[in-house]
């Protein structure tokens, strides 16, 4: 990003600060795709996910005065939305999609190969909440173990077993989709 | 499918590929906006009607404060008018009183006899 991106940045935060509607819009447009991308992989549905994305917007405009940086808020917004997410779970465990919530899920972007990889968001959906936490704000957010640790209030350790684990599971179960469909 | 897979290296990439961003679509943020301008009526919408409570409340109490004066009030002038109906009653007795033992004395002047005894009055 550079100087002058970053600077207007600040200023669209400041102007949102400042009590200005259209600041706070333009926020909510820049971090939609981030925000309802991870309530969308948690949850698997997509309604639950455009409710829980407004709801964390909603909180965030109640709360923007706690916000102190433009990377501060990126930070709450993962953070928000990802222990809201946790708790829908909890409530409401089998939240599941149907087969064409899957399909809302997968990338916009051409994947290289369209099956292997809605076969991975179907693996990703049986993992555990917090597993799936751990590898979208990995995979999806790009954070690194320390940052998703701070994110979820996780020990670093915990982060690194479900991450380590949640990918021998992935593999595990790709290879064998693979070896059924040989 | 797992050709490509034999090292976490691709795991990763493939990961990182599946969970690209997917956007809500142009109406989510005017959404948003909409729940938050709902939420500000809302909120205004309760601190009316507490301001309308609070005038109503104050209107009760203004006026139980007013009753009970005026029926203090009334209450204060039965018992003055009481009071008057009792002294008048007294005074009338009072001047009977002398009007009939005016008229015993006359009586007995005229009859030029001295009062018996037992007048009875």
């Amino acid at each position: 990003m550079s100087g002058d991106e970053e600077c207007a940045r600040g200023d669209l935060l400041t102007q949102a600060l400042a009590g200005e509607r259209a600041a706070f819009a333009a926020l909510v447009r820049r971090h939609q795709r981030s925000v309802y991308s991870m309530a969308l992989r948690m949850l698997s549905d997509r309604h639950a996910a455009e409710d829980l994305a407004q709801e964390v917007f909603l909180q965030l405009f109640r709360n923007l005065s706690a916000v102190s940086s433009e990377a501060h808020l990126g930070f709450w917004l993962r953070k928000v939305t990802m222990h809201r997410a946790i708790d829908r779970l909890r409530r409401a465990p089998r939240l599941e999609g149907a087969a064409e919530e899957l399909a809302a899920a997968v990338s916009e972007a051409e994947p290289a190969d369209p099956l292997l990889e809605r076969r991975l968001l179907a693996l990703l959906r049986e993992l555990p909440a917090a597993a799936r936490a751990v590898v979208l704000l990995r995979y999806q957010e790009d954070l690194d173990p320390v940052e998703i640790a701070r994110t979820l209030r996780m020990p670093l350790n915990t982060v690194k077993s479900h991450l380590r684990r949640s990918l021998a599971q992935l593999r595990e179960r790709l290879d064998g989709t693979a070896d059924a469909l040989t | 499918m797992s050709e490509g897979l034999e090292n976490n290296q691709e795991l990763e990439r493939r990961l990182r590929s599946a969970l690209g961003a997917v956007d809500p679509g142009e109406g989510f943020a005017p959404r948003v906006m909409a729940r938050i301008a709902a939420g500000a009526a809302d909120t205004a919408r309760p601190a009316r009607a507490g301001a309308v409570a609070s005038w109503l409340a104050f209107g009760l109490a203004a006026s139980v404060v007013l009753a009970s004066l005026l029926a203090h009030e009334w209450q204060a002038r039965r018992l003055e008018q009481g009071r008057e109906a009792r002294r008048q009653l007294i005074e009338a007795l009072r001047v009977t009183d002398e009007k009939l033992d005016l008229a015993y004395r006359a009586v007995n002047t005229r009859e030029g006899g001295a009062p018996p005894e037992h007048s009875g009055v």
